[in-house]
């Protein structure tokens, strides 16, 4: 498989497979991200675009305004992100459930504001607001189609190691229950604040990598809301706090959306409305989590 | 030497004084009972020791060492660790899962070490058999076991229980009685919250009264058994006819 994977360029298939493929790789990497901070401790984040489109922004104007190297700029736009999430996250991971959510989206979307308003504001030629900013044009899709697979094998890797860390054992008894987690000698909010970085520094990366692939950006292309929302349907649809349902949930999703776009360019989007909800009802805990429990529950069976 | 001393400690809700004024003092691998009616701040003074809540006045003082003020997790590292009266098992782990927590945090054990010592721990407190099951599929009095195998994981050398006997029948309680006597024997000091008098008068060497915020008596079991505002705030005033 792995092989497989890296070889795929070179397999003589369309290069519309490779791009397809490719931004499997990086919803996988996206929702990967919200699935460490949401999926692990139950703290429900609206605002993940707003790092996303941080990082976006970071690789363009270094790109475009600095001729800094693409990897270098990545790189910077990742750590830039997880160094805005510290004071974001700071006071926000003390609210419970929805208002946890509402200061989240409400962060997305004054970050959106700010790179709408800014030049305007201070009088400058900066951000560009909604002009946008074009990038120099980049290479080839193979080209991102590696990126992505890095990316991806580092999101889910860091995802598992946490799962069997301490640091992840911290996160999970957060999101069970958090007071008797803080009572058991768990820096709770020491743990959040790391899954909150390490979710925004490579949101911030992957930001970086697909305005360089896009090669023009918004903020309203950036920070979409809807960014979020497909973060939070793939976690879903895969196996929230999960190491691998962010693998299914993106692949079956973006799949289900080329297939659908290409017969019912129309309709497709009421048809991905109802396979969603047909899956939520049918498999509460996504794919991948159902598919577990079952496993588990048929495991105990034998052993009685 | 006071292994764990409180005092002059005070805490507002609003302008009610959930705790107030209370000094107390526990010695190294004593079993101090702390009853009182309903209301009385027994549950408050718990969660101002553990750093919970930080006391409007004085001070929680660990082997010498002030705490109040510290999070909870500090003070759990420091050695203090507590059941809670309500249940909160992590009940998509196992067994063995929420004992681990405590011995990899609050001990900050490595995850051989901390296994080891959560099996034994477990097979301690009777729940060996139990350690591969999911925690919210067990009954009531073994979560109970499973809230003290947990603190025990931390390393706690002082234990606070609230309420832990609480919904538990005749025989489950003297289980835990005897249970709680084995983690003395270990040399653990041991706070005890509870309604059921039978079990604190038997257990406790000594035993603290609060009612209505403040403390009203301290001293042997049958010293405040027989004493006047005990029996008052239990039982109301006498009343003379003449």
């Amino acid at each position: 498989m792995a092989i497989g994977l890296l070889l795929v360029p070179f397999a003589g298939f369309s290069g519309y497979l490779i791009r397809l493929l490719a931004m499997i790789f990086f919803w996988i990497g996206k929702a990967g991200c919200w699935n460490i901070i949401s999926g692990y401790t139950g703290y429900i984040d609206f605002g993940a675009v707003g790092y996303y489109g941080i990082g976006s922004y970071v690789t363009a104007i270094l790109m475009s305004k600095g001729h800094v190297p693409f990897l270098v700029s990545i790189l910077i736009s990742g750590v830039v992100s997880a160094l805005i999430a510290l004071p974001i996250g700071l006071p926000t991971l003390r609210l419970r459930g929805a208002y946890f959510g509402i200061a989240t989206l409400a962060f997305a979307e004054a970050m959106k504001q700010i790179f709408l308003e800014f030049d305007k504001t201070v009088g400058v030629n900066f951000f560009e607001g909604p002009h946008g900013i074009t990038l120099p044009i980049g290479p080839k899709n193979e080209f991102f189609y590696y990126i992505g697979l890095v990316v991806m094998v580092a999101v889910v890797g860091i995802t598992y190691w946490i799962k069997r860390s301490k640091f992840g054992y911290a996160l999970r008894a957060i999101h069970e229950a958090e007071h008797a987690a803080e009572l058991s000698g768990v820096d709770t909010l020491r743990a959040k604040i790391k899954a909150y970085m390490i979710s925004a520094f490579f949101l911030g990366l992957i930001g970086g990598v697909e305005a360089y692939w896009l090669t023009y950006i918004t903020p309203h292309m950036v920070f979409d809301v809807v960014i979020t929302i497909q973060m939070v349907v793939m976690s879903l649809l895969g196996g929230i706090g999960t190491v691998f349902g962010p693998v299914v949930g993106a692949s079956f999703l973006t799949i289900i959306y080329e297939l659908l776009h290409r017969d019912f360019p129309y309709t497709y989007t009421i048809i991905v409305g109802f396979i969603v909800v047909m899956v939520v009802l049918l498999m509460p805990k996504g794919i991948l989590g159902t598919l577990q429990t079952k496993r588990v529950a048929q495991k105990g069976r034998l052993t009685q | 030497m006071a292994i764990l001393e409180g005092r002059n400690l005070t805490k507002y809700f609003g302008a009610l004084a959930a705790v107030n004024s209370v000094d107390f003092s526990v010695e190294n691998g004593e079993i101090l009972g702390m009853i009182g009616p309903n209301g009385a701040g027994k549950s408050t003074l718990f969660n101002v020791i553990m750093g919970v809540y930080k006391p409007d006045k004085g001070e929680v003082v660990l082997k010498g060492e002030t705490i109040s003020g510290l999070k909870p997790h500090k003070i759990c590292r420091m050695g203090i660790a507590k059941t809670s009266q309500i249940v909160q098992p992590f009940t998509q782990m196992t067994v063995l899962e929420n004992v681990l927590v405590g011995g990899l945090h609050g001990k900050n054990l490595s995850f051989s070490n901390a296994t080891r010592e959560a099996e034994e721990i477990l097979e301690f407190v009777g729940l060996g058999g139990l350690k591969g099951m999911a925690s919210g599929s067990i009954t009531v009095p073994d979560r109970r076991r499973l809230e003290l195998a947990r603190a025990i994981a931390t390393g706690a050398e002082i234990i606070l229980l609230d309420e832990n006997m609480a919904g538990l029948n005749p025989t489950e309680i003297e289980e835990v009685l005897k249970l709680l006597r084995e983690i003395r024997k270990q040399g653990k000091t041991l706070i005890v919250v509870e309604h059921i008098m039978r079990a604190v008068m038997g257990i406790s060497d000594r035993i603290i009264v609060l009612n209505y915020g403040e403390k009203i008596a301290d001293g042997t079991p049958a010293e405040v058994a027989n004493n006047e505002k005990v029996i008052e705030a239990y039982l109301g005033q006498k009343v003379c006819f003449v």
